[in-house]
């Protein structure tokens, strides 16, 4: 009985929390989005930019997907693939192909074109360029035994090997047409997505329409979209006011979402998330006096994370106070532990005076005057970047700001040619094994720009990997974590973005998840009359 | 005459040659290549080397630069600007829409600021050292004083608040829909033209005012002729030369100078491609873009001369 | 006829005008009452931009996270910033950013375009064909996209910046005292330097120079009201001074923008003290080449 009830509560609860099936779906009328950015080029497997997905994944399909009601973006759910299974030891994962699904050219996808499309991701051929080929390294094989089977074979079990299939970015290409030219999908669309291609004018927009021959009998609802290329945040913003746009996919300010509720009150609902997206600051190791873990303690420790919390998720796109998992997901650290950490401690005094004291200790002056290299983006980089320097300065350091040019800025960082610099990291999904890959030993990985090395979080990082109980990976992950950014401070957390998107209420069937990346093949999306 | 032109025109050549090999070396020596623009700028952490290489490979950046300068400019001899390299597709479609853009704003702001100009700048002549020369002056001023991007950010503003008056989403050719076109660019057609004027007002009045003193229209004038039929018939003709010079240069300016003006009032133009294409290190567009914009800039600067040697028989030429 | 040092000194200086600087202060005033109008401005902006730390309430780097986006009142005048920075201030302190950027492009750019026009006029021949064509190129470029090339080079920051709106404006100086320069070196007394055997450095510095004085401050004062503009431009566009420093151009960027309907005092007055600025820079200037030469027309 017990039982029952706990059953029915369940089921009760999923109703509720797809708001898709509460109403009838309505078919008809035309999406109308702003993007920031304009596709460089058409290709997927290439492009590393949310400016290509926006418009361009809805004429495609990828093997998995994330669920699209799953607010926190992590859950498999089938797309090209019905099902799939683990097999030998999480060794081989096989497959099925859903039969009856049609490329926009009236030929059927089969298991040869899911090969033929990971073949050109995993194992291009000499002279192809490869963006995630380093993400699949543990991949030894792929198969294509009939039309509705593809077996991936694994060098080693990997706990993260479904979460990469869920990428955004691979979309199912035609075999024939990889074959004949590898690069034909940069300047072309042709995929079995929910829309078909339209047109693309250059510096303006991309047009897509209904695909009436979708797989997914019902959908998609819209009659098509139209994606905008608008490059001012403020035109964006103007474009949903004067409600000639629905929604922009990628997040508005604190600022923008308060202008768009006055302004137009219930004809707009607000949907908001953690962003897993977050700014840190790399420290040169390789730099006096950045070498000495006591300065490094410090420059966290200085920092007021509680309050900034509270004051700048009022002007930029940072709210949590987080570590190394986006705050809320499984994985993440509880509040109360993360609160233990150097520079999270609730009582910022107590938290200053130990950073003059070890800033003392290590024997920086009083004054210490050090560059901090930022980014030049707007938001959230600059008001973080103001942020912290004022922090700096009240336990006595003195920091001047040098601002690079976005484009030029990885490879000075890369270079090593700063003492404390602005980094990235952005997910498509939230994932250990992905979001942690970053502060591994630089010798394990280029992108680490403290150049530090590690071995203690290498293995701590290994042996997370390789733990399959959730409990006991979770307690594996806070070691990582406490001693990445308490004991050896070898990088410094801000705060983790703030998704927001107030979108037209006539948007429905949509659901914000921690990632700009995901959720954007528009099939379940309707418009309200 | 004839001689003067075929000078001027071969003198064009240098330049623009000069042009050419200076913004080539300039984006070289600019830090980053438009491989690394776009596989490290969002922050990916598997971007390998190898593809960095393929990648510079496919578009011929290994190349030694003499090489890479030579068969760029045989491209363009040959009016072809090649592919862009952030996108691989031609130049040409690149630029169309933006160009056009340009081009339209250009002429508006232009007829704005002449309608503006020709009559306050005699005015002020006319009425040299009283009030209304004052007061003509401190608007012309003011209109140079006044950053445009800050006097755009007031109209939209004001117009949002005042109008409910929005900033378009997208450039509407004037041959689709000239209402909505116009609807669009007339908000920053005045806003830049109220500063060209300026300029121009500027000049016109000094221009006049030197035509005044002159000795045949002070003639004319003791002589009893009606001042209205100076000012049309004798004085403006001359004062117009260099009046025509600065308008000339302006409209040059304004083919590619309007990257914060294009910014704030959300238009897809040259300028704000040019940032585009620096920030994405796509050296064939930014290549093509300069080269373009100089043209326009050499060309116009070209046609004020000659205007001026056909229009003022007093100018000689060597 | 023994030409000495002393003559040809005393030709080539211009007759010194009247010491009495009160009276010609007066004269000015009278005569051109915009020109004295945009002194004043000049002065105020000078003593304000000089005595910044004495003026100005608050400091300008202190953020008050609890006073964010507060309107003008008793304690904050102009109101404050998405950070709680006072505005009135930022404004303060950024009329000496806008000071060192203006006057230090513009006398850069002035003095190496005087340098290279009047060199370029003197040597004549084919080093002023080629020197005119390289000034042709540069003058063929628009201004702020010269500027943006030399920011991505050298990057942001304020001597970078100081650079960046300088170089273009070297070209337009050298053309205009080139063409003033040319005149003078028809006239006899050079001439007689070189028969008298003096380097060439010497004629230049000593006898050109001085004569292209006027243009020289024209083209001077007219390029200080263009650089706080370009200065403003650059900030605004990122490519500027950078944050914290107060600057004008940066005050109207980002957040005065987003929050330009509900804190419109971010976006009013940082632009309303460039306008005022570059408008008493340029009635100034207008006077001054009225007053120094009624003919002069470029620029």
């Amino acid at each position: 009985m017990k039982q029952l009830a706990r059953v029915l509560a369940f089921a009760v609860a999923a109703v509720l929390s797809l708001p898709g099936l509460v109403q009838a779906q309505r078919n008809g009328g035309e999406l109308v989005f702003p993007v920031p950015s304009e596709p460089p080029s058409y290709d997927g497997h290439r492009e590393e930019t949310f400016g290509l997905i926006h418009p361009i994944a809805p004429f495609y399909n990828t093997l998995l997907r994330v669920d699209p009601n799953d607010k926190g973006g992590t859950k498999p759910y089938p797309s090209i693939a019905e099902s799939w299974k683990e097999s030998d030891g999480g060794r081989t994962y096989t497959f099925k192909i859903r039969s009856g699904v049609k490329f926009h050219d009236g030929s059927d996808l089969t298991a040869r074109d899911v090969k033929a499309s990971y073949d050109k991701i995993i194992f291009p051929a000499p002279g192809v360029g490869s963006t995630r080929k380093g993400q699949y390294a543990v991949v030894e094989k792929i198969e294509a035994p009939d039309r509705s089977t593809v077996v991936f074979r694994l060098k080693q079990p990997s706990g993260s090997f479904i979460a990469s299939l869920l990428s955004p970015y691979n979309f199912i290409y035609k075999a024939d047409i990889l074959a004949k030219d590898p690069n034909w999908y940069e300047k072309n669309i042709m995929g079995s997505g929910p829309f078909t291609f339209v047109e693309h004018v250059k510096g303006s927009h991309v047009v897509g329409k209904k695909n009436a021959n979708y797989w997914d009998k019902g959908k998609p609802y819209l009659d098509g979209f139209r994606a905008i290329f608008i490059r001012s945040s403020a035109a964006q913003v103007a474009a949903v006011r004067g409600e000639r746009a629905h929604i922009q996919f990628r997040g508005f300010t604190p600022a923008d979402r308060d202008n768009l509720k006055s302004a137009l009150g219930n004809k707009i609902t607000v949907q908001e998330s953690a962003w897993d997206c977050i700014l840190l600051v790399a420290i040169n190791h390789e730099q006096k006096p950045f070498d000495d873990k006591r300065v490094r303690r410090a420059l966290t420790l200085a920092l007021d994370r509680h309050q900034a919390s509270e004051s700048l998720s009022k002007i930029a796109i940072v709210k949590s106070v987080a570590g190394v998992q986006v705050p809320g997901t499984p994985f993440a650290t509880p509040p109360g532990e993360l609160n233990k950490l150097a520079g999270y401690w609730t009582d910022i005094n107590k938290s200053r005076a130990e950073a003059r004291r070890l800033l003392k200790e290590a024997g920086v002056p009083e004054g210490f005057q050090f560059t901090f290299k930022n980014r030049g983006i707007p938001m959230p980089y600059e008001p973080l970047g103001v942020w912290m320097i004022d922090q700096w300065r009240q336990v006595g350091l003195n920091v001047k700001q040098e601002v690079i040019e976005p484009a030029a800025y990885f490879g000075v960082i890369r270079k090593g040619d700063y003492q404390a610099a602005m980094d990235f990291q952005c997910g498509y999904i939230v994932e250990p094994d992905l979001d942690m890959y970053k502060f591994l030993s630089a010798d394990r990985n280029p992108a680490n720009y403290g150049r530090y090395k590690d071995p203690v979080l290498d293995a701590l990082y290994d042996k997370q990997s390789g733990e399959t109980n959730v409990e006991k990976r979770k307690q594996i992950i806070r070691q990582f974590e406490k001693r990445l950014l308490d004991e050896e401070a070898h990088y410094l957390m801000t705060l983790q973005w703030h998704r927001i998107i107030p979108h037209s209420s006539k948007v429905k069937g949509w659901t914000v998840t921690p990632s700009h990346y995901l959720n954007n093949t528009l099939d379940t999306v309707w418009l309200e009359q | 005459m004839l001689h003067y032109i075929i000078k001027r025109l071969l003198l064009m050549i240098p330049t623009l040659f000069g042009v050419a090999v200076l913004i080539f070396l300039l984006l070289r020596v600019v830090p980053g290549d438009v491989v690394e623009a776009r596989y490290m700028s969002q922050g990916s952490q598997f971007t390998s080397q190898d593809l960095m290489n393929i990648e510079r490979k496919k578009l011929g950046l290994d190349q030694p630069l003499w090489k890479q300068f030579t068969s760029w400019m045989g491209g363009v001899l040959r009016l072809d600007f090649g592919l862009s390299m952030w996108t691989g597709s031609p130049i040409t479609e690149e630029i169309k829409l933006r160009f056009a853009l340009s081009l339209q704003l250009a002429v508006m702001a232009t007829v704005v600021a002449t309608l503006l100009a020709i009559p306050l700048g005699i005015l002020a002549a006319v009425k040299q050292d009283t009030w209304i020369d004052y007061a003509v002056r401190v608007f012309s001023i003011a209109g140079l004083a006044m950053p445009s991007f800050w006097l755009g950010i007031l109209m939209i503003l004001v117009m949002l608040i005042v109008f409910k008056w929005l900033p378009p989403m997208v450039f509407t050719p004037f041959w689709v829909d000239p209402w909505e076109n116009l609807a669009q660019l007339i908000w920053p057609a005045l806003a830049v033209g109220y500063r060209y004027s300026a300029v121009a007002t500027r000049m016109m009045r000094s221009a006049m005012l030197e035509v005044l003193r002159e000795d045949y229209i002070r003639t004319a004038r003791a002589k009893g002729l009606w001042l209205k039929l100076i000012l049309t018939r004798h004085a403006m003709k001359n004062a117009m030369l260099p009046v025509l010079t600065v308008i000339g240069l302006e409209f040059a300016f304004l083919m590619g100078g309007l990257v914060v003006t294009e910014q704030v009032f959300n238009l897809n133009g040259l300028g704000m491609l040019f940032v585009e294409a620096i920030s994405q290190r796509d050296y064939t567009l930014t290549q093509a873009l300069v080269l373009i914009v100089a043209a326009v800039f050499i060309f116009v600067n070209f046609a004020t001369d000659i205007a001026y040697a056909w229009l003022d028989p007093r100018i000689r030429y060597r | 006829m023994a030409v000495t040092k002393e003559t040809l000194d005393r030709l080539a200086t211009p007759k010194p005008e009247r010491a009495r600087w009160l009276q010609a202060t007066l004269d000015f005033t009278r005569q051109r009452p915009l020109g004295a109008i945009g002194a004043a401005i000049i002065l105020v902006m000078a003593v304000v931009g000089l005595s910044a730390e004495w003026l100005a309430p608050y400091d300008a780097l202190q953020t008050d996270y609890g006073a964010m986006l507060a309107a003008p009142s008793g304690a904050h005048w102009l109101g404050t910033d998405a950070y709680g920075r006072d505005v009135f201030s930022r404004v303060i302190f950024g009329s000496r950013t806008a000071l060192i950027v203006g006057l230090g492009a513009s006398i850069i750019g002035a003095t190496l375009g005087a340098l290279i026009g009047v060199a370029s006029a003197f040597f004549g021949g084919r080093i002023d064909l080629v020197v005119q064509r390289i000034m042709d190129v540069l003058i063929s470029f628009p201004l702020i996209i010269l500027a943006l090339a030399v920011v991505a080079i050298l990057g942001t920051g304020v001597q970078n910046v100081i650079l960046a709106i300088a170089i273009p404006m070297i070209p337009r100086c050298a053309r205009v005292v080139r063409s003033s320069a040319l005149a003078v070196r028809e006239m006899p007394y050079v001439d007689a330097a070189r028969a008298a055997g003096f380097t060439d450095a010497r004629i230049v510095l000593r006898h050109m120079l001085p004569n292209v004085t006027a243009p020289y401050l024209i083209m001077l004062t007219a390029f200080l009201g263009q650089a706080i503009l370009l200065e403003a431009s650059l900030s605004f566009l990122g490519l500027g001074v950078q944050e914290p420093v107060a600057a004008w151009g940066l005050m109207l960027r980002g957040a005065a923008v987003e929050f330009a309907e509900t804190a419109p005092w971010m976006a009013i007055f940082p632009g309303l003290a460039i306008s005022l600025a570059v408008f008493g820079f340029n009635l100034f200037g207008d006077s001054l080449r009225d007053a120094l030469d009624p003919r002069l027309r470029t620029q």
